[in-house]
């Protein structure tokens, strides 16, 4: 067999095995500095640890054919361990490096949220007041101003009416400033906005302790707008329920509803739902959580988000 | 009482020789065989950037201790053309394009101190000090 046929895994098991052979015979440093050289490169290519362990054993059984003395044994256990140990330390690296990079997405993920609820505040409430101060002057103007000039005032005052529009939606889909009252609240809002829109009735569990990260609340807040909107536009339910939870180390909200679910769906109202859908799911898989949508026993649509909390 | 080690280091042979007098110092103050492990990766990363971009430098492996504590100190230095940005090369994935946090990045992780001057034109110093648990 030439070296060329073999795969990449196979070539670094065969000089695994000859190093390790060499090291258990003499223990010397240019050994265990070719098993960190494998490692590297294991890495540098791909290679999981779990592969690494198993390129590991295989080496073990290839060299345990010497019989061993009873008194050598633990010490050439201790030496299979360093030269593993060794083999694996750059993968401590690369496991260290993905520890802090989920940390700075987390931390960047909050910074974001928080930056979206300043601007979303400053859209709602400043510009909104400002807005709201130029219908004042205009009508005021429209007094001093000949008639005749009714009609360019109520274009701009239609203008006006848009940008307001435009402001609040934008505002909304940044944070809605429900969410200011707190989660609760802002579901129970929701409730009775879907009740009287739609005629659904929705009933909530809602069961907290302490505060919840903005970005947590606004995805649980999402989701159970979405859901609820899906349940009474498109899966015709007759009635829905938002089971929220929080234990000690995450969040779970779950939507339930008695519609039709999914197979009886338009392709409009599923494209719409997966494109909502799809958002909440990089919202959820960014907080390193998970999102579950299925069927629920009586034939409805069960979703359900499970969160990590820290701390 | 243990002293301080110091290897020249000319030729990748040399990354052997730094690699064991630093195991057989940082045994010898009480590091566990795991931290040795981590420490001998975090020397040889160094010591692989002197002979891959300074073909000479010096790696000077020191004791410490700080009341009851134990540790090591790393100081790797090299005359060679130096490093313009510095937070380039300590960005994850620059040297090796994979993101895998190995090299500079990945070694400052293994180690609780690690500081990095450099000049173009004058050379580079890596100053690295870990802890016995």
């Amino acid at each position: 067999m030439t070296v060329a046929a073999l795969t990449f895994p196979q070539q670094v098991e065969e000089s695994y095995t000859k190093a390790l052979e060499q090291y258990l015979t003499e223990p010397h440093e240019s050994a265990l500095l070719r098993a960190y050289e494998l490692g590297r490169e294991a890495l540098d290519r791909g290679l999981g640890v779990v592969e690494m362990a198993t390129i590991h054993s295989h080496a073990i059984a290839a060299v345990q054919n010497r019989p061993v003395g009873e008194d050598k044994r633990a010490e050439l256990l201790e030496a299979q361990m360093s030269f593993f140990m060794e083999a694996l330390a750059p993968f401590e690296m690369a496991h260290r490096a993905f520890r802090d990079a989920n940390t700075a997405l987390r931390r960047l993920n909050d910074m974001l949220e928080g930056q979206a609820k300043r601007i979303a505040y400053s859209l709602h409430d400043e510009a909104g007041q400002l807005l709201a101060a130029m219908h004042l002057a205009l009508a005021e103007a429209a007094r001093l101003l000949p008639p005749e000039t009714a009609e360019q005032l109520a274009t701009v005052k239609d203008l006006v009416n848009q940008i307001e529009e435009r402001l609040r939606n934008i505002s909304h889909e940044l944070r809605p400033p429900v969410l200011n009252l707190g989660l609760f609240p802002a579901l129970e809002v929701l409730k009775e906005i879907v009740s009287k829109r739609w005629g659904l009735p929705v009933s909530l569990s809602v069961s907290l302790h302490g505060d919840l990260p903005a970005t947590v609340e606004t995805t649980v807040y999402r989701i159970a707008q979405e859901a609820l909107t899906n349940a009474a536009k498109h899966a015709r339910a007759t009635q829905a329920e938002i089971d929220v939870r929080q234990t000690a180390h995450k969040l779970v909200c779950s939507v339930r509803d008695d519609g039709i679910g999914f197979d009886a769906d338009d392709t409009a109202a599923r494209l719409r739902r997966g494109l909502g859908l799809l958002e909440i799911k990089e919202r959820v898989a960014a907080m390193d959580g998970v999102l579950r949508v299925g069927p629920n026993r009586n034939g409805g649509t069960n979703l359900t988000i499970e969160i990590p909390l820290e701390g | 009482m243990l002293s301080e080690v110091r290897v020249q280091i000319h030729s990748p042979d040399d990354i052997v020789t730094v690699r064991q007098r630093c195991r057989k110092l940082a045994a010898q103050v009480g590091f566990s065989n795991s931290d040795l492990a981590l420490i001998a990766t975090a020397i040889s990363e160094v010591t692989r950037n002197i002979v891959e971009y300074a073909e000479r430098g010096e790696v000077i492996i020191t004791p410490l201790q700080n009341g009851t504590r134990k540790g090591v100190k790393i100081v790797a230095s090299d005359r060679g053309p130096g490093i313009a940005d510095i937070r380039t090369v300590m960005r994850d994935g620059y040297s090796t394009g994979t993101g895998l946090g190995i090299g500079l990045p990945g070694t400052k992780r293994l180690m609780d101190r690690f500081e990095i001057t450099s000049e173009v034109g004058k050379g580079t110093t890596v100053i690295m000090k870990k802890w016995v648990p």
